[in-house]
């Protein structure tokens, strides 16, 4: 039974020939870069590479939040209605922390803090030597901006929060505490003092295209606003007059844009106009969460005349009460805030064509009787709306500050608290702003005149959520109780509840409940943060 | 090793003995009668049996027959013949002088010679000292199922299926033995003739796309249940045997591959004989097993008017005399259909001349109980095999699959079966003039669409092609030593088109048409190099295996969204508006390089270890370090006592008993790839694009690896009538991969939404303990009556051990309304994913209770909004702190079951076979979104459940169902246990009556066989489940969303008729 051959030796040739070479090969078999992705570390190597790092820093992170949280707080400030019962929460004040919008809008702040922070605390390293050292400080600089103004809403909504300069240093151990509200205050400054010293200058000119990125002066307007929120008027006036007097930002339609108007601000052929200090640059490209939503949950459908390129419109409707009496005969402004009855508007198309007259004695939106108008821009309709997205979204700009409101903070600032002012800077910044809506100057004005120019200034941009929760809580919940929070067939009243023990319905938001699952530490008394 | 001895011996005949072959005829004369007797050898069903040993009683002269069975030896004509034959029983035949003797063994035990496959072998079933199930064709055929993993359902013990879906094509979870990891989808490893293929039907540790389906709201399920399964293009009909590795010393041997159990799936192959001409057809019809009971429209319009007039909203007008509308639209009735399906399979077999060769070709068009929703498929396979010298085998196994699906959305909020259950039945299904409806008013639906209209319009359609096949080469070397190199390559096209048309259903209008196409293509290749060495010395046996094998996959895709379409019928991007198309692209590849060896030593047939080794080279790890290393070791042994001289008495009652013990390890690498790597993501704005960073990176990642303990008896009685397998084992998983679950202050909602997505890392320990059951019992008859019958029950006991520092993995599902809510959590010391709510403790009936209860999430007692009164929800305060908030959520469910079982029992009368087959699953609890869903009485105008009129009021306060509050997130709508409930089931998984025509009848035909069956499938479930059926699954394999009912599509009821035909 002896069995040699010729053949066997040349198989085992052959076998040890193919195990040498599928041995061999192995370090590079098994090395395998993505091949369609950038890796962190090997970027960065020209100036444009550098500048674009935060392209994505203007829509996609802030998405969440300017989305339907953003207009669920303006349900809750009484100035939308909506019986939608996935935004309407705050309506009766029974938000509570397993709200998915909630979630939403703090995931999106939170987005906003650590994509700033990947830049402010690795980009310098990464650079290659061709970048030039403007780029790069303008670069940081707008992540700082980024980073003061997430953590901005942040504290307005939620009151403590952690302060998280470096994400690396938390993903092995996430329990951090919450830190005092004024700890965070002291970061935002400290964020928008280093952004204005590291941003580059601007004046805003007709080229729009030039206008989007922040600058200095958006920075300091930034900061005016939250040193009037920590009631600092003499820096928040100082920040301010910085701004007013450097020319960079001005009235569309105010003097020294006449051609245009208030009404021009909310279309889409305005993004980064001359009033625009920052501004949400949403460009749809085929994934959810990058376009500007609006168009879909403001306006209206009745039959089949609708205003949004979507199935649906009008999610959030107008509160009976700015409908009916929040702005006064002749105020321009009401006409391109909030549709009523009878309103026509010859420019914007509709599914049935462009110019509409708004339908009378109708439901419209969310039974209100009416429909927000606002940022809506109707039907696609050539580079007049630009376009929609699959989820009819569409890339009309969203305001976070326009120059409108740094005069009303320069008004507030110089009255400083008092119970009135004529001072003539005070009264030249709000004038300019009632100009523009076609009211008469006033020659003295109150914390209240101010408040409610405010108001009726940026209704349905957001803002009077906070508004209300930075004054006299008593006064506010004065103000709220006494709103109709009910539809076109029936009144509605509730009272929110405020209590410093954060059990019950207050003016910040509960946390929510998956974040407490996870870190029951931020239930605790916050703890006082340690600056590096 | 029995067709090696035979090429010896054989070339030996022919060479070396010719000289002593004429010796012996020379000399014959002078000495006695010796005559050269020839012959063929066979088994008891004309099988040739090549390798058998023939011997002279008396004598050395020894022979073995050839490859055909052919045999020749010289013997005296008086002599005797032994010939013996491992797995038969050894005859002694008289020669008498006769020189041509065909000899025909009868085997000495069926499940003794059986042959199980075990990685890069085989080894017979007896010595086998591993876990190992093995599913025969025959277990199955009745079973007519689209895939495979369906078919494995209660047939093999340790094997856990469920069905995900009752999509035809829909993936099925399996798992063998409990859950082994957190990542990735759990799904074993299937080897179809050699070619790997991971069962994986999400993508994740590959492309992380889906086949198909856009992803919509959310990260967590906003497109449904979107995974399909990766075995769904393979044809069942083709399969021979699936052989379940089940403990680690058995998978080991895959390595970093087996960590989910291994299934070796081997297709047939043409049997000894003539050609053989198999064709099967059979015609079934499906049908829902029961509907959800949901209001008809008079129920609807005196509910909607109660709540109105309770929330103080304006009342319908066309409401107000609910006793005068009829029933409205029946949704379900709408959507349901009953679907037919045909099925065709053709098949030639057989063997000839050292060759043999199977080849076969399927069709099946396979309708889905909803409308517009099927399956077609289109299989061909050529397996072949040659030796075409005596030293040298060489064959392939070709198989193409092309099916072509109508996908339906289900396990979502948007999906149809959601759609189906909450429109409101006071819209019809078409306006008079034929187009759809839809609400007439924009108030009244917003979330809910026209289901009927839905399936019928919305197109969505996926086309696989997939090309699977290798080619091996097997050479013997030297006596015992054979070489095998394997080459196998898979690839798979897949298209999917998803075209939402325009439409105005009522006021619900959609002006611009989207089109989604996927276009997607992956291929990987699989080369192996082995050598084997097969010997015995005496009473000692020895199988020594060293290989190396590599994979290399790659994969790419384009995903491309197109809208405004002029038109509705013709559906090509080059039609949308050229200023809203968006177009991306993704690629990528992974590899992996091997090397292992393994020995097996058997002792006098009674005692046996082996021990394999493997070493896995990954590129899912850093390549800059060593991470990318893995070894994996296993030994176990065997003992088979009834072998032992002092088991000589009990040889009349105990045919064998065999104990065993393994240990080994594998490990798991399912995981994106450049996780150990920081990546920037594209990200879009109006100042053009951007790159932000997408995920944390972690270089220290590892394997994932599992060690197990496996300890098993196996032993048949009663002239292998009873046989039984009992095994325990004790598996734990170290370092299991997961993607952290930071907090959203960390990660910013992932990299989905501009965040930092958190890393992937090896965060913890988790164990299964469990135990498999296998009883069989078969009468073995050979009258006109036999009975056969198995019982697997299955048990497994899940445990998470550890986890870094104590990092909370809670799960969330999109319920309906855009809202995800956690449903499940797993913690140390419990099971994972486990459901995770409240506690509630029925609701609030009493002012007193009310008052002096804990206050409810911060809200005071009143009748406000936002505030608790009567009839809301009585939540328990589980840590007793005297306030009801989220730290009072806890454990509420179970979804994983105490066991698992399947019974099958198989009659034949004469001609007429009856198979019985009993699946169930005991002590498993569901929670049942749907039903949530349909009891919210959150808003005027979905539909609800006929439950759902029941709740308290005032008026109605022996109601144990909450007050109706008109906000979707209100308290009384929190996950609890209200929405758990018992999934056990017992269900009549197939009953099959068949008649074979008699030969006598058919063989005037020609035709050998001709059978004519009927079956009915999914007869009937005994539960207590209220839903549409416990059987539910895991979401898109995630192990964390297992036994969540969100509206998935049911499992149909199938009757069908068909016929075999052979000649």
């Amino acid at each position: 039974m002896k069995k040699k051959s010729f053949l066997n030796r040349y198989s085992l040739l052959f076998v040890a020939v193919a195990f040498l070479t599928f041995g061999s090969c192995q370090d590079d078999f098994t090395d395998r870069p993505s091949e369609d992705g950038i890796s962190l570390d090997s970027y960065y190597s020209t100036d444009d590479q550098v500048s674009s790092a935060t392209n994505g820093m203007y829509s996609r992170t802030w998405f969440q939040m300017y989305n339907k949280f953003w207009w669920a707080l303006e349900v809750g400030s009484g100035n939308m209605y909506s019986g939608s019962p996935d935004v309407s929460g705050l309506r009766t004040f029974s938000l509570n922390g397993s709200d998915p919008e909630l979630v939403n809008g703090w995931s999106s702040l939170w987005a906003n803090v650590q994509q700033s922070n990947m830049i402010i605390n690795f980009l310098a390293a990464r650079v290659g030597s061709g970048v030039s050292k403007d780029v790069l400080n303008n670069t940081i600089g707008e992540a700082y901006f980024m980073r003061a103004t997430a953590y901005f809403d942040l504290v307005r909504l939620w009151g403590p929060v952690p302060i998280i300069e470096n994400p690396l240093d938390y993903t092995s151990n996430p329990y951090v505490n919450t830190n005092p509200v004024e700890d965070i205050y002291k970061l935002i400054t400290s964020d928008y003092l280093k952004a204005i010293d590291l941003l580059v200058a601007k004046n805003r000119g007709t080229n729009y295209a030039n206008n989007g990125h922040v600058s200095k002066g958006s920075a300091k307007a930034m900061l005016a606003k939250a040193y009037l929120y920590q009631k600092d008027y003499a820096k928040a006036r100082a920040m301010a007059e910085e701004v007013i007097n450097s020319g960079e930002f001005k009235l569309l339609g105010g003097d020294q844009l006449p051609g245009k108007s208030f009404g021009d601000l909310f279309t889409y052929a305005n993004n980064n106009n001359e009033e625009s200090i920052f501004a949400i640059q949403w460009k749809g490209d085929g994934a959810y969460g990058s376009a500007n939503n609006c168009n879909t949950q403001f306006g209206f459908q009745d039959g089949t005349l609708s205003t949004s390129n979507a199935s649906y419109a009008g999610v959030f409707g107008p509160s009976q009460e700015v409908m009916l009496s929040l702005y006064g005969a002749g105020d321009l402004r009401k006409h391109e805030t909030v549709m009523i009855g009878g309103d026509t508007y010859p420019n914007i198309k509709t599914t049935q064509g462009i110019g509409f007259t708004v339908p009378s004695g109708k439901d419209l939106a969310q039974a209100s009787g009416g429909a927000i108008k606002k940022y809506c821009i109707g039907v696609v309709n050539g580079n007049v709306t630009g376009q929609a997205d699959g989820w009819a979204m569409m890339d009309n700009n969203t305001y976070v500050m326009r120059y409108a409101e740094l005069l009303l903070i320069h008004a507030e600032a110089v009255l400083a608290g008092g119970a009135s002012t004529s001072d003539a800077s005070a009264l030249s910044s709000i004038n300019a702003v009632r100009k523009r809506a076609g009211l008469a100057a006033l020659t003295s004005i109150t914390f209240d005149d101010i408040f409610l120019e405010r108001r009726k200034e940026l209704c349905f941009e957001g803002d009077y959520w906070f508004d209300l929760g930075r004054i006299d809580k008593a006064k506010a919940i004065a103000i709220m109780s006494a709103q109709n929070r009910g539809d076109r067939y029936g009144e509605r009243h509730y009272t929110p509840v405020y209590s410093e023990d954060h059990a019950t319905n207050d003016f910040y938001m509960d946390y929510p409940d998956n974040e407490v699952a996870k870190n029951p530490k931020l239930l605790q008394a916050p703890v006082p943060y340690t600056f590096k | 090793m029995k067709k090696l001895m035979t090429n010896f011996l054989h070339w030996n005949a022919n060479h070396r003995a010719v000289p002593l072959i004429l010796f012996l005829l020379l000399t014959s004369n002078f000495i006695t009668a010796q005559v050269k007797i020839t012959g063929v050898v066979s088994d008891d069903k004309g099988m040739t049996i090549p390798g058998a040993n023939i011997s002279v009683v008396g004598s050395k002269n020894t022979a073995s027959s050839d490859f055909d069975g052919k045999y020749s030896i010289d013997a005296p004509s008086n002599g005797t013949l032994v010939v013996s034959f491992i797995g038969f029983d050894s005859q002694k035949i008289a020669i008498a002088g006769k020189t041509k003797i065909n000899i025909s063994l009868k085997p000495s035990s069926e499940d003794l010679k059986e042959v199980v496959v075990i990685g890069y072998g085989t080894q017979k079933k007896k010595d086998v000292n591993g876990a190992i199930s093995s599913v025969r064709s025959k277990d199955i055929e009745n079973l007519k199922q689209v895939s495979i993993d369906q078919m494995l359902q209660g047939k093999a013990a340790g094997v856990s299926v469920t069905n995900n879906s009752g999509q035809p094509g829909g993936a099925a979870s399996v798992r063998v033995r409990g859950t082994t990891s957190i990542t990735g989808t759990n799904e074993p490893l299937y080897v179809i003739d050699g070619v790997p293929i991971s069962g994986d039907a999400t993508g994740k540790s590959t492309s992380g796309q889906t086949l198909a389906g856009k992803d919509g709201f959310s990260a967590s399920g906003g497109s449904g249940n979107t995974a399909m399964s990766p075995l769904s293009m393979i044809n069942p009909n083709d399969i021979e045997s699936m052989d379940i590795l089940k403990d680690a010393s058995a998978t080991a041997i895959y390595g970093s591959r087996g960590a989910n159990g291994v299934i070796i799936i081997t297709t047939k192959s043409g049997k000894k004989g003539g050609g053989k001409v198999s064709y099967e057809n059979y015609t079934s019809f499906a049908t829902v097993t029961n509907k959800l009971d949901v209001l008809n429209l008079s129920e609807y319009a005196t509910l909607k008017t109660n709540l109105a007039k309770l929330w103080g909203f304006q009342t319908r007008q066309e409401f107000s005399h609910p006793e005068l509308l009829g029933a409205g639209t029946n949704w379900q009735n709408e959507v349901y259909r009953t679907a037919i399906s045909n099925s065709h399979q053709l098949s030639f077999s057989g063997a000839k001349d050292g060759t043999s060769y199977y080849l076969s070709g399927s069709y099946l068009d396979n309708e889905g109980t909803i409308i517009n929703s099927g399956l077609k498929r289109y299989t061909v396979r050529l397996n072949l095999d040659s030796k075409i010298k005596s030293w040298l085998r060489v064959g392939g196994n070709l198989t193409g699959g092309i099916t072509n699906e109508r996908i339906t959305v289900n396990q979502s909020y948007s999906g149809l079966i959601s759609n189906t259950l909450l429109q409101s039945p006071d819209i019809p299904v078409r306006n008079i003039d034929g187009s759809f409806a839809g609400p007439p008013s924009s108030e009244q639906s917003v979330t809910y669409y026209n289901p009927v209209a839905e399936a019928l319009t919305r197109d969505n359609k996926l086309v696989r092609k997939n090309f699977l096949g290798n080619v091996y080469a097997e050479a013997d070397i030297f006596k015992g030593l054979k070489y095998r190199i394997e080459i196998a390559a898979n690839t798979e096209f897949s298209e999917n088109d998803d075209f939402r048309p325009s439409y105005a259903w009522g006021s619900q209008v959609n002006l611009l048409a989207d089109l989604d196409v996927r276009r997607q293509n992956w291929y990987s290749t699989n080369i192996k190099n082995l050598l084997t060495y097969d010997r015995a010395f005496g009473k000692h046996k020895i199988t020594l295996l060293a290989g190396q094998e590599a994979n290399d996959s790659h994969w790419e895709g384009l995903i491309a969204s197109a809208q405004g379409f002029k038109t509705n019928s013709i559906h090509t991007i080059n039609l949308a508006d050229v200023d809203n198309n968006t177009i991306t692209q993704y690629k990528g590849s992974a590899s992996l390089s091997s090397l292992f060896a393994r020995i097996i030593y058997d002792f006098n047939d009674k005692y046996s270890i082996t021990a394999s080794i493997r070493q896995d080279v990954s590129s899912k790890f850093d390549p800059t370090t060593d991470n990318q290393k893995g070894v994996f070791n296993a030994i176990s042994g065997s003992w088979k006592l009834s072998n032992e001289s002092f088991m000589e008495g009990t040889r009349k009652y105990v045919d064998n008993i065999k104990f065993r013990v393994g240990y080994g390890e594998t490990g798991n690498q399912q995981i994106p790839n450049n996780s150990y790597s920081a990546m920037l993501g594209t990200q879009n704005s109006g100042l053009g694009s951007g790159f932000l960073p997408s995920n944390y990176p972690n270089p220290d990642l590892v394997w994932e690896s599992l060690n197990q303990t496996n300890l098993g008896i196996d032993f048949t009685l009663l002239n292998n009538k009873l046989s039984a397998s009992f095994d325990v084992y004790d598996k734990k998983s170290k370092g299991f991969l997961f993607q952290v679950p930071l907090p959203l202050y960390l990660t910013g909602g992932g990299g989905q939404y501009g965040g930092v997505s958190a890393p992937y890392s090896n965060l913890g320990t988790m164990s299964n303990k469990g135990y498999d059951i296998t009883v069989g019992y078969d009468l073995r008859s050979s009258g006109k009556f036999n009975w056969d019958a198995s019982l697997v029950v299955s048990h497994y006991k899940n445990n998470l051990d550890e986890i870094a520092n104590g990092i909370v993995l809670t799960q969330e599902v999109n319920t309906n309304g855009y809202q995800p809510v956690v449903v499940t959590n797993t913690t140390i010391g419990n099971p994972i994913g486990l459901f995770y709510g409240y506690k509630t403790d029925g609701i609030f009936k009493d002012q007193t209770v009310l008052n002096n209860a804990p206050i409810q999430f911060g809200q005071a007692v009143g009748t406000g909004a936002g505030e608790t009164a009567l009839g809301d929800v009585k939540y328990v305060d589980v840590n007793g702190d005297g306030k009801i908030d989220a730290n009072d959520k806890t454990f509420i469910g179970n979804p994983h079951p105490k066991f698992t079982y399947g019974f099958t029992n198989n009659f034949k009368y004469k001609n007429v076979d009856l198979s019985i087959f009993l699946q169930g699953s005991y002590g498993n609890d569901v929670m049942n979104l749907t039903r949530r869903a349909g009891t919210t009485n959150a808003s005027l105008y979905d539909n609800q459940l006929v439950e759902a009129m029941d709740y308290y009021s005032p008026t109605n306060t022996s109601s144990n169902n909450p007050r109706p509050i008109a906000d979707s997130s209100n308290n009384n709508l929190l996950i609890s246990d209200r929405y758990v409930e018992d999934g056990s089931y017992l269900r009549i998984q197939n009953i099959t009556l068949g008649y074979s025509l008699p030969q006598d009848v058919i063989s005037k035909y020609k035709i050998s066989r001709l059978r004519l069956y009927g079956s009915a499938q999914n007869l009937y479930t005994f539960t207590n489940y209220s839903g549409y059926d416990p059987e539910i699954g895991s979401f898109n394999q995630n192990v964390l969303l297992s036994g969540i009912d969100n509206g998935r599509y049911p499992v149909a009821r199938t009757f069908l008729i068909g016929l075999n035909l052979e000649f």
